[in-house]
């Protein structure tokens, strides 16, 4: 089966701005998919070309379109949240969900109001009226109501507390996620994804710095706490980034034999946060 | 429903200046015909009463005709703009909705849906007050501003000057739009500027005014074209009349062959379809200001 979203060379330039740099990466479906990386390192602009609402150069298809070609087709079968500020200040939550009812085919009211009747948020409320949270909750409302193939979400907990950001998170695996279903999320605060995530795709200066999934991290990355002795004997197998941590050397490997690694010191599996701070600086150094 | 009528039904939830202005300038019209002060001249012949219900109607029109190229206007700034400053065009986009739909229903909004609504309120707006003033005067002017020939006559004019309009301004309401969908702020000035400037080089370097008389041409030219009125007079006593000294109706005002054989009513039109189109162009570009 062709990935959900493949992109070749994806190269998007603001003048003598290079925000995207030959980007390849390839999302499969059935998975949530973490977009990872620094402020300013290109992840909206990936997202705004993938949403077909910027043009770029380079192959890109979603759900097999060209979307800057074809952005009202692809958006009967992809939704997004770009960020929960952006619903209209005027518009009134039952507009809302008569807006999009009558204007997408596979929005279904039933769920949708189902969803809200969960929350404390009458329909005669405008979007000015709500809090940032509860503004999540109608967002999250209208786009679960919708049977899509792909949802896209561009740093969709901003500025919400953690409260907030918890229930976003739960409904999101709970309620919406089935093998149906892919997920692209953004963000630049990797801890509060990183239980939820499939795969991750780093991405730095507009390059992309490591594209895998998360069983694949387990068999290639090894983080190893080193004791000053073996140092010079570990630092052999090229780690990719070392740090130090109460008094110990922590070397990060890629794709090193384990039975290699072991007789230097105590090895874990690298957190995803970890794995972000080791590659992003590792690169630089 | 379809999408183009969710869209405009959208409009109307936004705007709802659309129709609280025209209510809010109706009723402080009416407000005026129930409390000022009425001193009008006493009407005699039926001539005479014709003339009064018929500037009486025309000058309510003509008031609500002004407020509404004003409000248009600044729609029409607005409209590309306005979900760009607040990042809402990112809700609106994520919904199977083309650009081309959405400008065109905003553009249907201005040029059509506006001023019908202001149509009505002024229609309503005449008749109540004319009502009201009739009762107060408990003169002749009573039954002069009751005249069902001089308001169907209006309905006509309301309607053939919405048309013409629409029209006529094309081009420039295709510039404002394209503004709109373009400024990353201050709409207002960069809709005048450059027209503006254009001028002023245009005056500096060549010593002609092309541009200026093409401009004043179109902001001041639909009543030339749309209307016989050089070939009418006004007459004390008798109203609008013909080289004859026969009154005039509408039909005799209005020129629609004129105006639609008019290359300066296409030739706008054109334009102004070539700067609505770039404006949907760019609509799929911008995202945000």
């Amino acid at each position: 089966m062709a990935p959900l979203i493949e992109a070749r060379d994806l190269t998007k330039k603001y003048g003598a701005h290079v925000a995207l740099d030959r980007a390849t990466l390839n999302v499969e479906a059935g998975r949530i998919v973490g977009l990872i990386g620094p402020n300013g390192a290109g992840k909206t602009s990936a997202l705004r070309a993938i949403l077909g609402l910027t043009n770029y150069e380079g192959h890109l298809t979603v759900l097999g379109r060209e979307p800057f070609r074809d952005r009202t087709a692809l958006m009967n079968d992809c939704c997004f949240i770009a960020d929960v500020a952006v619903l209209p200040s005027w518009l009134r939550v039952d507009q809302a969900i008569d807006f999009v009812a009558g204007v997408h085919p596979r929005f279904r009211r039933d769920r949708a109001m189902a969803f809200l009747a969960k929350t404390q948020i009458s329909g005669k409320r405008r979007m000015r009226e709500l809090s940032k949270g509860m503004k999540t909750q109608v967002h999250l409302a209208l786009t679960m109501a919708i049977d899509a193939k792909l949802l896209v979400l561009d740093e969709p907990t901003l500025g919400l507390d953690i409260l907030a950001r918890r229930s976003f998170y739960d409904a999101l695996v709970n309620d919406y996620m089935d093998e149906t279903r892919t997920i692209l999320i953004t963000t630049h605060q990797v801890e509060e994804v990183e239980n939820l995530l499939t795969d991750i795709i780093f991405i730095d200066k507009g390059r992309i710095v490591l594209d895998t999934s998360l069983e694949d991290v387990a068999t290639r990355f090894a983080a190893v706490a080193v004791t000053a002795d073996r140092l010079d004997a570990a630092r052999a197998e090229r780690p990719f980034y070392e740090r130090q941590i109460l008094g110990k050397v922590v070397l990060y490997f890629d794709s090193v034999d384990a039975g290699k690694l072991a007789p230097f010191g105590e090895m874990h599996t690298p957190s995803v946060s970890d794995l972000f701070v080791a590659k992003l600086s590792g690169g630089a150094a | 429903m379809n999408t183009s009528t969710w869209l405009i039904r959208r409009e109307f939830w936004e705007n709802r200046a659309i129709w609280m202005i025209p209510a809010i300038f109706g009723a402080l019209l009416i407000l005026g015909a129930l409390f000022g002060q009425v001193s009008l001249p006493k009407l005699t012949t039926p001539e005479q009463m014709y003339e009064a219900a018929a500037a009486y109607q025309v000058i309510v029109g003509a008031m609500f005709y002004v407020v509404m190229s004003v409000y248009a206007t600044w729609y029409l700034l607005d409209c590309l703009y306005a979900d760009r400053r607040d990042r809402s065009i990112l809700f609106w986009k994520s919904l199977p909705i083309s650009d081309a739909k959405t400008v065109l229903s905003k553009l249907l909004v201005a040029m059509v849906l506006v001023p019908l609504v202001y149509f009505a309120a002024a229609d309503a707006t005449a008749l109540i007050s004319a009502f009201i003033l009739s009762i107060r005067a408990r003169a002749s002017i009573g039954s002069a501003l009751w005249q069902p020939d001089v308001w169907w006559q209006i309905q006509v004019l309301w309607v053939y000057c919405i048309v013409t309009t629409a029209l006529w301004y094309l081009p420039i309401a295709g510039w404002l739009m394209l503004v709109s969908a373009w400024a990353k702020r201050a709409v207002m000035l960069w809709a005048v500027l450059p027209p503006l400037v254009a001028y002023i080089l245009e005056r500096a370097i060549f010593g002609t005014y092309v541009i200026g008389h093409t401009l004043a041409v179109r902001f001041a030219g639909l009543p030339y074209v749309a209307f016989n009125g050089a070939k009418h007079v006004w007459t004390e006593g008798k109203g609008v009349v013909d080289n004859e000294g026969v009154p005039v109706t509408v039909w005799h005002l209005i020129n629609p062959s004129g105006f639609f054989t008019s290359a300066e009513t296409w030739i706008g039109a054109a334009v102004g379809i070539a700067l609505i189109v770039g404006a949907i162009q760019l609509r799929t570009r911008r995202t945000e200001v």
